[in-house]
């Protein structure tokens, strides 16, 4: 089973995604602030991090930046999963190595789903 | 020279304010979108039958409720939009672009609902090279998502839409039009189309998802660019909105 791991520090989301996730045969591992998720993705086996871009301590993306600059890591896809839609805010996390940036409100997770299966595809 | 001073600092003053205004609205619009993306998951999990069955009437007020959250996501989106094309103090980022390039990015972008819809789309650009625009290609890219979504939303199943360019060399501008066959805009509220906020009866009847912002977004855009935008509209024969850009 894939290994996704959600970096979201909103409770109610986190909660809706990891259980949309879960059901489309995935394991999922949850970090709730940027200081978790910077642990969490040194975990070993992750084939993919799901990342918020506003989160407390260290953002989205400096974790992305983190990915991008340590060897065991730096080849994970990252969808940046975001309220943030200002072409600011979507170039800096290109540039970072974001693999896709998504608007939240503006897909359904059954899309979000679609986007996790096509990029391990 | 006192009065250059005062009126440089009233300046700085309101471009502050300018730039609080703006971050507080992005930073609303966020903290909306959180609540608006939850309740969009909840409503379709719950239409899904993922949490057990539903009835009839369940069923009713949750699409209901999904139709309405859509709406005001739409409406924070185009707000958004609007913020950034309207507010004279953020600096439009103004190159050299190629709007035909741009307007075959956006009818991609539209494919799905030209598909579902059966439209006839024709993009026509005459014989001639059209020249490339000095403009901010993510603001033309809202004009030409506007106008194409426009027709699109209000074009009836099997309908056509013409997209033309022209290059006018006497005066050195693109004119564009996008021609639909859709439901027409009503004589009454041809004046008040490009106002903020305002959607034709007869156009909320065929679509209930729609801010109003979309058309005054898109004429604050094409003002900025120097362009005229209008239309022809007649119940028989559907819409047109023509686009004036320069070139320059």
């Amino acid at each position: 089973m894939k290994k996704v791991l959600i970096i979201e520090d909103d409770n109610f989301l986190q909660d809706l995604e990891a259980a949309k996730i879960k059901k489309s045969n995935y394991d999922v591992i949850v970090a709730k602030t940027g200081e978790e998720g910077m642990s969490m993705i040194m975990e070993p086996g992750i084939d993919i991090i799901i990342l918020d871009l506003l989160l407390p301590n260290f953002d989205g993306f400096d974790i992305l930046k983190k990915i991008r600059e340590t060897e065991t890591i730096k080849k994970i896809p990252v969808i940046v999963f975001s309220n943030l839609s200002e072409t600011k805010d979507i170039d800096k996390a290109i540039s970072l190595g974001a693999t896709e940036v998504m608007v939240k409100s503006n897909f359904s997770l059954e899309e979000l789903i679609e986007h996790i299966n096509s990029t391990l595809a | 020279m006192e009065e250059i001073e005062r009126l440089k600092n009233e300046n700085e003053e309101l471009k502050k304010m300018n730039e609080n205004r703006s971050d507080l609205i992005s930073i609303s619009a966020h903290q909306l979108r959180t609540s608006l993306s939850a309740l969009k998951w909840t409503f379709k999990m719950l239409l899904n039958k993922e949490l057990g069955e539903i009835n009839e009437e369940q069923n009713k007020y949750l699409s209901q409720a999904l139709i309405s959250n859509e709406k005001t996501i739409k409406l924070v989106n185009d707000l958004l939009t609007l913020n950034h094309s309207d507010d004279t103090s953020i600096a439009f980022n103004f190159k050299q672009i190629n709007i035909v390039e741009l307007m075959n990015q956006v009818i991609l972008e539209f494919q799905g609902e030209i598909n579902n819809k059966k439209i006839d789309l024709s993009f026509i650009k005459e014989d001639i090279r059209i020249p490339n625009i000095n403009g901010d290609e993510e603001m033309i890219i809202v004009v030409f998502q506007n106008l194409i979504e426009n027709a699109i939303k209000y074009s009836q199943v099997n309908g056509d839409i013409t997209i033309l360019f022209d290059h006018d060399e006497l005066t050195d501008n693109i004119k564009i039009s996008v021609h639909d066959q859709g439901i027409g805009i009503n004589k009454d509220d041809q004046i008040k189309i490009f106002n903020k906020f305002f959607r034709a009866p007869n156009a909320v009847e065929k679509e209930i998802i729609g801010s109003g912002l979309g058309l005054f977004t898109t004429k604050s855009i094409v003002e900025r660019h120097n362009g005229k935008i209008w239309f022809e509209s007649s119940k028989e024969e559907g819409t047109t909105f023509f686009v004036v850009l320069p070139i320059a």
